[in-house]
């Protein structure tokens, strides 16, 4: 069955190369969504766009037209740049290897990015009188984490307080805004770190016994922007197999 | 053919029914386990079992029924509860007035009202589990924000003991999404806030419309209630692969009225 509410749509994805992000356009396109796809790094059918740039983001903006679902995967432990392709997650980060700059750059990446393509794109879904705005979050908000670092943990959580207020202040507008905090997903970035073959008694521990796939979380996307999420907003949605149950 | 379970599925106008007309859509056998026989008749399409949920017994025959006939369970959503209209004695009463806390609560109150609500979902969870496990599933419970927030003193319509036992069911969710997670069983909740159903109707004509039953419809961020269409929506969404990964969460709903 198709999803009620999809068809005919217009989403804007962003993050959308590789990983979560792609499988999230793939999902939302056979759903009859047209998917405007943006990323840092140019790929097929992609509009580059630095989004810590509100310059960037402005033209994106401009060149994107009307936005029903706005999707924000942008993001990572390590921050891409233009000049820097896909920089490797690091391995596990203490408070005291991380520099000022490395702090900068991540919060940047996942929360100012957040920030600056909400506050370009909430005027417009305002004027419209609709919208559907999907932050990400991470479990490493949720319980912490004892492998990314307390950057990625803190922008992470910087985005929750984001997503609750926005739907407070975007709620009386028609404009649903919603965070899905991802758990353990093996993504291609994932592997290369070296991750992919998490520890089987990590594996095990998990009540699903397994790790999350792209499209696992691409199927919540599609729900929060069908009709099943019309009423939900200010939600961090947890979807982690099982492995930590939040507040 | 995939087989649901959906309790407090016959009443019109209710979650559970939307719930049960969209699962059909799904393309599902649908059972409604009830006690509102009153509403079998509309639903022809669905095997229907007079079933008091909270009463292990009754529940544990419905499921025996759902079994002899249809040979499998695949779903189980469990939309059944409230805080009046949930005995066959009260089943079609108006909500009584007057703010029912723990604090002025009769131990009758307290023991219909959580054993309709919180036992409810621990009876049918027990007598399904089994059968879901041979094959996976999702299950679905229906809390309430009232499980996050509780009932401000002065609403009418809800109680305490209500909002407690929804909070024993975000609990149960949690215990049994670990239970069964390695059998391929999901199992998450939904938090709805105020809905409009036939209950929230009967309960504004009594209070006036500015007053529903968990504080001033004003305050809702989003301006409006919810619908019985979105909820539903929602709740079938999580018996489907869409939410493949997801299990022991729940899912507010509530025009982000409160955030978790």
């Amino acid at each position: 069955m198709p999803l009620e509410g999809l068809k005919g749509r217009r989403a804007l994805v962003t993050g959308a190369a590789s990983g979560i992000g792609a499988s999230v356009v793939r999902r939302l396109k056979r759903e009859g969504v047209e998917v405007v796809a943006t990323d840092i790094h140019p790929g097929a059918e992609i509009a580059v766009a630095d989004l810590t740039d509100a310059d960037d983001v402005e033209k994106l903006a401009g060149a994107a037209g009307a936005i029903d679902f706005l999707v924000n995967v942008a993001g990572g432990p390590a921050a891409p740049t233009r000049s820097d392709s896909l920089p490797p997650i690091p391995g596990a980060m203490a408070l005291e290897d991380l520099d000022e700059k490395q702090w900068s750059s991540v919060i940047a990446a996942n929360l100012t990015t957040a920030f600056l393509v909400c506050r370009e794109f909430a005027p417009r879904m305002k004027a419209r009188r609709f919208g559907r705005i999907i932050n990400f979050a991470s479990i490493a908000a949720r319980r912490g984490s004892d492998r990314v670092g307390v950057h990625y943990a803190a922008a992470k959580g910087g985005i929750i307080g984001l997503t609750k207020t926005l739907a407070l202040e975007l709620g009386p507008h028609n404009i649903t805004v919603n965070a899905i905090a991802p758990g353990f997903i093996k993504t291609p970035r994932i592997e290369e770190a070296g991750w992919g073959d998490a520890s089987a008694a990590f594996i095990e521990s998990l009540p699903l016994r397994r790790a999350g796939k792209p499209d696992d979380i691409a199927g919540v996307v599609a729900m929060l922007c069908s009709e099943a999420g019309n009423y939900v907003s200010g939600a961090t949605i947890d979807v982690n197999g099982g492995w930590y149950f939040g507040p | 053919m995939k087989v649901a379970i959906v309790t407090g599925g016959a009443k019109p106008d209710s979650i559970g029914h939307e719930v049960v007309r969209r699962l059909l859509k799904e393309g599902m056998q649908v059972v409604v386990a009830d006690l509102y026989e009153e509403g079998f008749s509309a639903l022809k399409q669905c095997l229907c079992v007079r079933t008091d949920v909270a009463d292990p017994e009754s529940v544990q025959k419905m499921v025996d029924a759902a079994l002899s006939k249809l040979k499998r369970i695949d779903v189980l959503v469990n939309c059944v509860g409230g805080s009046w209209g949930i005995t066959r004695k009260d089943l079609l009463a108006s909500p009584p007035l007057g703010f029912r806390g723990l604090e002025n609560c009769s131990l009758e109150d307290w023991r219909t009202i959580v054993a309709a609500n919180l036992d409810a979902v621990f009876h049918s969870c027990r007598a399904a589990a089994p059968h879901l496990k041979k094959q996976g599933g999702a299950i679905v419970n229906v809390a309430s924000v009232a499980a996050r927030k509780g009932i401000p003193p002065g609403s009418e319509g809800s109680s305490g003991p209500y909002a407690v036992a929804k909070a024993g069911v975000m609990g149960l969710t949690r215990q049994l999404a670990l239970e069964l997670g390695p059998h391929g069983v999901r199992v998450n909740c939904v938090a709805p806030g105020v809905i409009s159903s036939g209950r929230l109707k009967r309960v504004m004509a009594l209070t006036g419309k500015e007053r529903g039953p968990e504080g001033p419809m004003s305050t809702i961020p989003m301006g409006r209630v919810g619908t019985v269409e979105e909820c539903a929506a929602l709740i079938v969404a999580l018996c489907t692969d869409d939410t493949s990964y997801m299990t022991g969460v729940t899912v507010d709903i509530n025009g982000a009225s409160y955030a978790a």
